[in-house]
């Protein structure tokens, strides 16, 4: 028996796995779940919040939300969600023991990255 | 409701230690937020670059104050999940992974209990 302690499920980033469709949405789904727990979340609070303590803070973040940097924030937010809200719903069908075989799972890896930049794109376009 | 198998909890909890509880809130909660999808996004598209009375005129109506409390505490606890399974997948100091934890479980906590606050300010306009 070896002694060195293993892994308990694979590791699919570096040298041991080839990197394909599969493992890019699998880390995609996590750095955007990742920034919108980071980022997006207390952006929200901390709009709510602005908004409830009158109009002199809601207005001084609206004037940074209307900024380069805010509204690239608010891209990369926009696009975190569909993506997020793609791949989640991908995991809910497998989950329900469905689309399993390796054809479906590529193939659904691509209606989520297609589907992701068209709501994205739907979104900015509707909240311009 | 227990979906748990019977021989699942004779053999323990697996390598978690809590068996499929977590795995179980994680689907869950993504359901809750899968079917406020629609309200969100209109919510978002609609309030995007609205001045300060239309905004808490919206925000203070009995319909979007109890789906912004919802809201929040599905998206703080679905956050906490999520963020705890990153930390013990790429976090190996024992110590650290502990303090990231309780700091994580602590913020989304608080983060809820401020967004129901700030919700409920704006429904009663105090």
């Amino acid at each position: 028996m070896s002694t060195t302690k293993r892994p308990m499920s694979p590791y699919m980033l570096g040298p041991y796995y080839k990197f394909q469709i599969t493992s890019l949405l699998s880390i995609l789904n996590r750095l955007t779940g990742v920034f919108m727990s980071v980022v997006t979340a207390p952006l929200l609070l901390y709009w709510l919040v602005a908004l409830a303590s009158g109009e002199e803070a809601f207005a001084a973040l609206s004037a940074f939300l209307g900024s380069v940097l805010g509204m690239l924030i608010i891209a990369a937010s926009v696009f975190s969600f569909s993506f997020h809200l793609m791949g989640g719903i991908r995991h809910l069908i497998w989950d329900a023991g469905w689309m399993l075989e390796n054809h479906q799972v590529r193939s659904s890896g691509w209606a989520a990255i297609i589907g992701a930049i068209l709501l994205t794109l739907v979104v900015l376009g509707a909240g311009l | 409701m227990n979906m748990q198998n019977p021989l699942a909890r004779v053999r323990g909890t697996g390598s978690s230690g809590e068996g499929s509880h977590h795995w179980r809130s994680q689907r869950y909660s993504a359901l809750i937020l899968l079917l406020m999808t629609a309200w969100i996004l209109w919510l978002g598209v609609s309030l995007a670059g609205a001045d300060y009375a239309f905004a808490s005129a919206t925000m203070s109506s009995f319909f979007n104050t109890g789906m912004v409390i919802l809201f929040a505490g599905t998206v703080f606890y679905h956050a906490q999940l999520g963020l705890q399974v990153v930390i013990e997948d790429y976090v190996h100091i024992a110590t650290l992974e502990f303090a990231l934890l309780l700091i994580v479980r602590f913020a989304c906590l608080v983060a809820f209990l401020i967004s129901a606050i700030a919700a409920l300010k704006l429904a009663l306009g105090a």
